[in-house]
Parts: structure tokens; C-alpha cells; sequence
């Protein structure tokens, strides 16, 4: 062992007090309610007394299967539409190939919760459908069916790319070489191409099936009129309804980490085993074939795909939000920018709630940027004593869903005993999307630190500077593109979110996303829908323009 | 300033041994280098050579023993001074120039750490670039430099600030063979003209024995032999630092009542010690090529490589192969070419033989 006189830098010290409060306070306090049922009373009595009751509860195994059912659904539907989209565009020449690209990625951008708002708009009785065509179909909507649909086309693009970003490496690379060696390409495509493109298809079914278990506005707004029940709406049910039933939200929290956890950890898995995309450069187009007799088809169906995930919902938003009432129907008279006006007006909070979440996004992406920056250095590139807690607790939000952090947060700062707490304040929404965001940054940083040779820091140190000037000259202006993107990605993400928001927002205290789920509670589903539109034009425009004025489209997934 | 120096050890160590996770990297390191000396570190890759110089440099805690530099301590019991307080250059093996700053931003970073003003900062960064030759580089982004350039910023960068001691970690090994003779011999130049105390870290040993007024031969973590470049090559101190020279073949050989043999074959009385088994470095100065017939040692001809002084010929020695090693072969310098494959006789002249006595226990 190395003599400890070497002190320890102080950015491990700000990264490790960070990640404690940001990541382990909410996890543990999950862990202690679900142990202690007393807990929210400050007593540690009868220890795991809630446990039987709450395993064996037979509701518990339902809600359990029905979270798996909708995981595995979603995973397969997604592999269905995304992989042969995904071949067509890695091997043969698509017209138009990039406006497809950006087209699959707002989908992906808009929340589901919005999406599914656009479509209940669509599909509900009387509804846009109905009006153009005379006929619905509610009753596809609010089944198991209409939930795996509509979550699908949130989730299908990170198939999308993920396969069609491995297939074009490998088939540049590695198949013109097997074509050397005499196969054909069709023996290219099945002993060379596909083997080596496994494990990227592996690890982004894995990324949906995560999405899909954590998700909450989806099931939210569909699943309760359907009885289906999944994790997050029952811990939801626990933690807002009368009885509050915090040791069960806990449990079953702790059940849904452990899914979430298990689908994280078999995604590493397969990547650390075997994986050939980050090890080369641009793809090279050049190598594509042309699609012949198949140009139509498959044309056609890019257009079909690309009109039901981006086209229908955004449509819908718009004309829901352009309509004076809903009731008035899609005619030209009902049509006005009335309820924008009142947005901008702020008649009714909508600008309160806007100022607040953007305000919430660029705080969150400052502070998980830091930290993400201070934790992944920890880990990458300090040899300090205890780096591997600090890359447990990085590593721990990606199979914390959003509704495990919330539930988190609530159990330990709504304690009697302490003497000051965020809780109540809109301190508890930066917490949270803090703690659910920081992967992004944690693993944008990540590997932007394994490309830095160990010897730029320690060039920089033997020249004169201390770690932190080290840091904050060397370090920190190398990894800053990749940062900044990250840091994009979580102001996206953070303003428009859902369930954590739902759950821990103050009386009083609205978001974006509070606003529009209220407004559409109300039955003043105008506004949300005008409120909802804005939102995807901030939190799907912004990054956009900016990943790609860095020449870095679809990378974020 | 060389000789106000002279009196004491610019660097020294004593006893440092470092280990990681159980393993020793380090052991029993002992090293003292007047100011004004080059020392070169040599040994073959994972000896430990750029290890020792890591602890020099402060970027590594020892485990036990002590450093210190012009006299104080910089690591030791208790005591621990970090890199930026060492006041030292250094050249590293992969340059390690910072991508996001221009040349003049790398050369200037010392200056600026060291809080000097931006005037002298400019006026010195103008005058170490000149010194190396890039003074036309300044606003460039090292990324667009050669690789040879990018090594002159990095030394640039190093004497820059005026440390008297600069480290060197290998830092001509990723250029490429011609440009590496050229470096060796300005960084010669550059060491004795500033007066520095340079440690210089290679596994090349025509860049130490050409560089350093000392070189430590490294192996497994230990200091094999501490030394002249002349001592060195006259007096090797065991068959595994004469062979990472490569001055010559190491052959084994027995001793009966007629004199010493190797692998069978009588060589008669060569002298050497009064040992039944030993080991001899035969140099490529200790070997005549003779008639076949009268020759004690015979062989064939595997390679010839023609240099400008004459050929260089390699021969795979007659006789049972030992165990172990898989062809015994010499070398010798012959003025004229020989054919591949050519059958040829050896005299051993005794008197250039350098003898190591084996350990009895070591068989055959």
C-alpha cells in the first residue's frame, strides 16, 4: 500500500459529500422505512414487520407481473418496428436518410406523458378521429394493447439508433473484410455483420425495458381505467392517497429498484462482454447498396412510422391547443390562438409554472454537471481510498426510477426531527432531478476522462499547478463539449418532468408538467395542450440545435 | 550555477521500495546523482524505470524510503512534498501537451503557475521555443505539429521555467529511428549547455550509454548495476545486464581436466576462473573466423546484414542444443559478405572474454 501522505483531493472530497446527499440519503431512507415501519415516527421498533404482509400481499405479485408484462411487451413491439428500420438504414441507401434520423428522434424527445395526451385527443369518443374518419377506438386506447403502443413509440428510436449506428461500423469494418475472404453478401450479413451487432441490440432492449418499468404517465393515464395497475402508480397510490402507506411504497419501491437494477446491470454486462461500436471512427457510407424494387416499400414505411410517432401526436397537440373548446370540434371557426394568449397572459399560472421549470432545468444541469464532472474524475482518474462507494453510488440512479428518488426524498426530509429541510420548498425538485439526471452527466464525463492521457493531469501538476487549478485549467476545458451536452440533455429532461414532480411539488409550487396534468384533470385541456406544445418546442428544439451544431446527432442516446 | 551545486546530490534516494496492492514494484532503490550529471534509468519495459521516476517527479508516494532533492526531503516518513512544489521539468513518453491550448499556451503554463508577468512570460516562451527550433510554431494547436515537433514543445516546456532538474520518461521512443539520432544529440547539447541534472528514462541503450554520465541497469524492480557508460560495457555485472546491452553472446561452459567445452565441443584452456561451470560473454571482438578444419568452434552462416563499417554476421553455433535456449548463435563483424547458409570455423580469443562463474546448482 502507498504511504497515505498524499492528501486527497478536494474534488474527491466536494464529489463524495455531493453524491451523499444528492444519491444516498434518498436511497437509504427507502431501505430504513421499508426495514423500519415506525420510521416516520423517529422509532426503530419492530424491524421487518412489514415485510410479510406486503410479499405476500397477492396484489403485489400482480402489480409485479403486470410491470414485467408491460417491460417485456414494450421491448418486443420496439424490436419489431425499430430493427428492420434499422437494417434498411445501415446497409442500403435511404432517401433521405438523415431527415429520418431526426425525425425517430423527436418521439424520443417528447414525454410520453404528452404523447399520450395527443392520442387520448385522437382516439377518445368523439374525438379527432371519430370527426375525420367516424369511427374510435377507445376502447384499443385504454387497454394493455394501447399502452404498449403508445409507449413504444417513445421508445423505439433507442433501438433504432443504437442498431443502426452498430450495423453501419461493423458493416463498413468488419464485413468488407469478410467480403475479401470470399463471402457473399448475404453470408457477410449473417456470420459477420450480425454477431458483432448483438450485443448493441442486447443493451439498447435493455435501456427500453428499464424505460418501460419506470415509466409513470403512460399506465397513469391510461392503465386505471383499464385496471391495470403496475409499481409506480400503486407506490404513487401509497405515497398521495388516503392512507398513506409509506412502509408499503417503500416495499414496493425497493421491489421495482431491484427490476430496474437487475435490467442496469445485465446491460453492462452485455456491453463490457462484447462490444464493437466505440472502437472506430465515422461510419463510412460509401459501402451501401441500393434498395432496387424495395425503394417504395420501404420508403412508405419510414413515412408510416415516422407519421404515427412524430406527425399524429404532434398534430394533435396543436389542434387541441389552437381550438378555442374542445367540444367546438375541428372547424375553422373554433380555431384561435385564444388559448396560447392565455398562457402569455398568465392568467393562469402557466408563466409561473414555465419560469419555475426552467429556472429548476438550468439549476439542475449546473449541479449535476459539477458533480457529474467531480464524481466521474473520482472514479476515472483519482486513486483515492474509497473511489469504488463513489462509482456504486454513480452508478445507483440508473435503476433508481423516478418515482423510487420521489418516494426517497419524502421519507428522509419530511422527518419531525429535523431541524431545517428542503422539503416544502422547491429545493425538493432540484434534489430529485438532480438525483434522477446525474447518469447522464456521470457517463457523458465518464468517457470523456477515459480519453485523456493520465499524463496531461500529471504534466500539469509537475508545471506548477495544485489539483484543483489542475482540474479547472486541464481537465475541465477537455471534457467541456461533451459535458455541455449532457448538461443540455438535463435541462431537457429536467423541465418537463413528470412524476417526481406530480409527487414531492410543494402546495402551491406548479412545473410544466404539473400544470399540463392538472389543466387536463380540470377538463381545461386546451391550455395543457398549448402549454404541452411550447414544452416540446423549448425541450426538443434547444438540443437539437445545439447537439448538432456539434456534429453530434443521435449520439445522446 | 553548474558549480554551485557541485558540492552536494541534486538527487538522492535511499531504500525506496513501493508496492501496489501487494505486489512490489520497487525494491531497495539506492540513488545519488550530483548536480550537473545525467542519470539514465535502463531497463526493459515493466523494470520499474518510469516507476522510480514517478516517485522522483511526486506523482507516486514510495512505500518506505526517502527522497530528497538539493538536499531536502520530498518524500519520506511523515513527510510528502507534491509535484507542484518539486520545482522540476519533464518530458513524458506520449508528449502530454495539453490539446486545448497553442504551443506558446503549453510553454507558458510553468511561467503562469509560476506567477510570473505576462512581458517576461512572452519574452522567455519566444527564447525556449527559438532554442528548439519552433519559434514560427507558437500559435499553432500542437494537434497540427509532427511528432518530432510535438517532443520539441514538450522539452520546450520543460526548461522553460529553469527547474536544474529535468526528467525525462522515455521521451524519443515514439519517433522513428533517424530523427531519434538527431534528438539524442541535441538533447545532449541542451543538458550540458544549460547545466541541468537530468534523469533519463529509456529501454534504448545507445541513448544511454551516449546521454548519461551514470546509468542504472534496471530489472525486476531492482537496480542490476549502477554505473559508467564505459565501466558498463568493460565490466558488465552479471549475463542479464550484458545481455540487455547486447554486447555479445552469453555461452555456457564446463570445465574437465583438458579445459573448458561448450555443448561438447573442446575450446582447450581459455583461461577464466577456477569454477567447473561459468558463463562467458563472448563479444563480437572476442571471435576470428578461420579455416574450418583447425577451428575449435564451428557454425553456419543465418544472416548477413551489411553496415557501413562492414557486415554484421550472425552464426548458429554446432553442437546439442541446451535446454532451455533455443539456437545458440554469435555475432561477428566480417569485411566481406558471407553467404546464408555458409559453413564457417571460429578462434575465441581469450584475452576479450568476460567471465561470469555460474552458481554449482544451476545444471546444464
Amino acid at each position: 500500500m502507498a504511504r497515505s501522505v498524499e492528501t486527497v483531493s478536494p474534488s474527491v472530497i466536494i464529489a463524495a459529500v455531493g453524491l451523499g446527499l444528492v444519491v444516498a440519503v434518498p436511497f437509504l431512507f427507502i431501505v430504513l422505512q421499508a426495514i423500519f415501519p415506525e420510521l416516520g415516527r423517529g422509532s426503530l421498533t419492530a424491524p421487518f414487520s412489514a415485510f410479510a404482509g406486503a410479499l405476500g400481499d397477492a396484489k403485489l405479485i400482480g402489480m409485479t407481473g403486470n410491470t414485467l408484462l408491460l417491460g417485456v411487451l414494450v421491448v418486443v413491439l420496439s424490436a419489431l418496428i425499430a430493427i428492420p428500420l434499422a437494417v434498411a438504414r445501415a446497409l442500403f441507401r435511404v432517401p433521405g436518410a438523415i431527415v429520418w434520423d431526426v425525425l425517430f428522434l423527436i418521439p424520443f424527445m417528447i414525454p410520453p406523458y404528452i404523447a399520450v395526451l395527443g392520442w387520448i385527443m385522437t382516439l377518445q369518443p368523439r374525438g379527432y378521429l371519430e370527426q375525420l374518419a367516424g369511427f374510435n377506438l377507445t376502447g384499443f386506447l385504454f387497454s394493455v394493447p394501447g399502452i404498449v403502443f403508445i409507449m413504444t413509440l417513445n421508445s423505439f428510436p433507442v433501438v433504432y439508433f443504437a442498431v443502426s449506428r452498430t450495423l453501419e461500423t461493423v458493416g463498413s469494418r468488419y464485413a468488407d473484410v469478410a467480403r475479401v475472404f470470399g463471402a457473399s453478401p448475404m453470408r457477410a450479413f449473417w456470420r459477420v455483420t450480425l454477431p458483432l451487432s448483438t450485443p448493441g441490440l442486447a443493451a439498447s432492449l435493455l435501456l427500453v425495458f428499464a424505460m418501460a418499468i419506470e415509466e409513470y404517465g403512460t399506465p397513469a393515464a391510461l392503465g386505471s381505467r383499464a385496471g391495470f395497475d403496475v409499481l409506480v402508480t400503486a407506490i404513487d397510490l401509497r405515497v398521495s392517497d388516503w392512507p398513506i402507506d409509506l412502509p408499503g411504497a417503500a416495499i414496493l419501491s425497493l421491489v421495482l429498484v431491484a427490476l430496474s437494477f437487475g435490467a442496469f446491470m445485465l446491460q453492462r454486462w452485455v456491453l463490457s462482454r462484447r462490444s464493437y461500436e466505440a472502437t472506430t471512427g465515422k461510419p463510412q457510407g460509401t459501402a451501401k447498396r441500393d434498395l432496387g424494387p424495395w425503394k417504395w416499400p420501404v420508403l412508405l414505411t419510414f413515412g408510416l412510422v415516422a407519421f404515427v410517432a412524430t406527425g399524429l401526436p404532434l398534430l394533435a397537440i396543436l389542434a387541441g391547443a389552437l381550438s378555442r373548446t374542445i367540444s367546438g370540434g375541428l372547424v375553422w371557426s373554433n380555431l384561435g390562438p385564444d388559448n396560447f394568449a392565455a398562457i402569455l397572459g398568465d392568467t393562469t399560472g402557466a408563466l409561473r409554472a414555465l419560469g419555475t421549470s426552467l429556472s429548476l432545468g438550468v439549476a439542475a444541469a449546473l449541479v449535476t454537471g459539477l458533480l457529474g464532472a467531480l464524481s466521474a474524475y473520482a472514479v476515472v482518474k483519482s486513486r483515492a481510498r474509497g473511489r469504488g462507494v463513489l462509482d456504486v453510488l454513480t452508478i445507483l440512479p440508473n435503476a433508481l426510477p423516478g418515482i423510487v428518488v420521489a418516494v426517497g426524498l419524502i421519507l428522509a426530509w419530511n422527518q419531525p426531527w429535523l431541524p431545517v429541510t428542503p422539503y416544502n420548498t422547491a429545493l425538493i425538485l432540484l434534489l430529485a432531478y438532480c438525483c434522477i439526471l446525474l447518469p447522464q452527466p456521470v457517463r457523458y464525463a465518464t468517457a470523456a476522462f477515459h480519453q485523456i492521457g493520465d499524463n496531461l493531469e500529471a504534466a500539469a501538476r509537475v508545471f506548477g499547478a495544485s489539483p484543483l487549478t489542475a482540474f479547472r485549467r486541464i481537465l475541465l476545458p477537455l471534457i467541456a463539449p461533451s459535458l455541455l451536452a449532457a448538461m443540455l440533455l438535463v435541462f431537457a429532461v429536467a423541465t418537463r418532468e413528470l412524476v417526481a414532480s406530480v409527487v414531492v411539488a410543494p402546495v402551491g409550487v406548479s412545473t410544466i408538467s404539473t400544470y399540463i396534468w392538472r389543466q387536463f384533470e380540470q377538463g381545461s385541456v386546451g391550455l395543457g395542450m398549448a402549454m404541452a406544445f411550447l414544452t416540446i418546442l423549448i425541450t426538443t428544439a434547444l438540443p437539437l440545435i445545439v447537439l448538432s451544431l456539434m456534429g453530434r446527432r443521435g449520439s445522446l442516446l | 550555477m553548474r558549480g554551485e551545486w557541485n558540492s552536494e546530490q541534486a538527487i538522492s534516494a535511499q531504500n525506496l521500495t513501493l508496492s501496489y496492492s501487494g505486489i512490489q514494484i520497487l525494491r531497495g532503490i539506492d540513488v545519488a546523482l550530483p548536480a550537473g550529471q545525467t542519470l539514465a534509468l535502463l531497463g526493459p519495459s515493466g523494470c520499474g524505470k518510469t516507476t522510480l521516476l514517478r516517485l522522483v517527479a511526486g506523482l507516486l508516494a514510495p512505500t518506505t524510503g526517502d527522497i530528497s532533492i538539493n538536499g531536502q526531503m520530498v518524500a519520506g516518513p511523515g513527510v510528502f512534498v507534491p509535484p507542484e512544489k518539486r520545482q522540476l521539468g519533464m518530458v513524458f513518453q506520449d508528449y502530454a501537451l495539453w490539446p486545448h491550448l497553442t504551443v506558446a499556451g503549453n510553454v507558458a503554463f510553468p511561467l503562469e503557475m509560476a506567477g510570473i508577468g505576462r512581458a517576461e512570460r512572452e519574452a522567455r516562451v519566444t527564447a525556449a521555443l527559438d532554442r528548439v527550433g519552433l519559434g514560427a510554431m507558437a500559435a499553432r494547436s500542437p494537434a497540427a505539429l509532427s511528432g518530432g515537433q510535438q517532443q520539441r514543445v514538450a522539452i520546450a516546456r520543460a526548461i522553460v521555467g529553469e527547474p536544474r532538474i529535468v526528467l525525462f520518461d522515455e521521451p524519443l521512443s515514439n519517433l522513428d529511428r533517424e530523427l531519434r539520432e538527431t534528438m539524442v544529440a541535441e538533447l545532449g547539447a541542451l543538458i550540458r549547455g544549460l547545466g541541468l541534472t537530468a534523469i533519463y528514462v529509456t529501454h534504448d541503450q545507445s541513448e544511454a550509454l551516449t546521454l548519461a554520465d551514470q546509468v542504472a541497469v534496471m530489472e525486476a524492480g531492482q537496480i542490476a548495476q549502477l554505473a559508467t557508460p564505459e565501466h558498463l560495457v568493460e565490466q558488465p555485472a552479471s549475463p542479464k545486464v550484458a545481455e540487455f546491452l547486447r554486447l555479445g553472446a552469453i555461452l555456457r561452459l564446463v570445465r574437465d581436466a583438458q579445459g573448458w567445452s561448450c555443448a561438447g565441443r573442446a575450446l582447450g584452456p581459455l583461461g577464466g576462473p577456477e569454477v567447473a561451470l561459468a558463463d562467458v560473454l563472448v563479444t563480437p571482438r572476442a571471435l576470428r573466423v578461420t579455416e574450418i578444419g583447425q577451428a575449435a568452434l564451428t557454425g553456419e552462416v543465418l544472416a548477413a546484414q551489411f553496415r557501413d563499417t562492414g557486415y554484421t554476421v550472425t552464426v548458429r553455433l554446432d553442437g546439442a542444443a541446451e535446454p532451455g535456449r533455443a539456437i545458440r548463435t554469435v555475432q561477428i563483424s566480417s569485411d566481406t559478405r558471407m553467404r546464408t547458409g555458409e559453413r564457417i570455423g571460429l578462434q575465441i580469443l581469450p584475452e576479450r572474454l568476460r567471465w561470469f562463474p555460474a552458481r554449482a546448482d544451476v545444471p546444464m
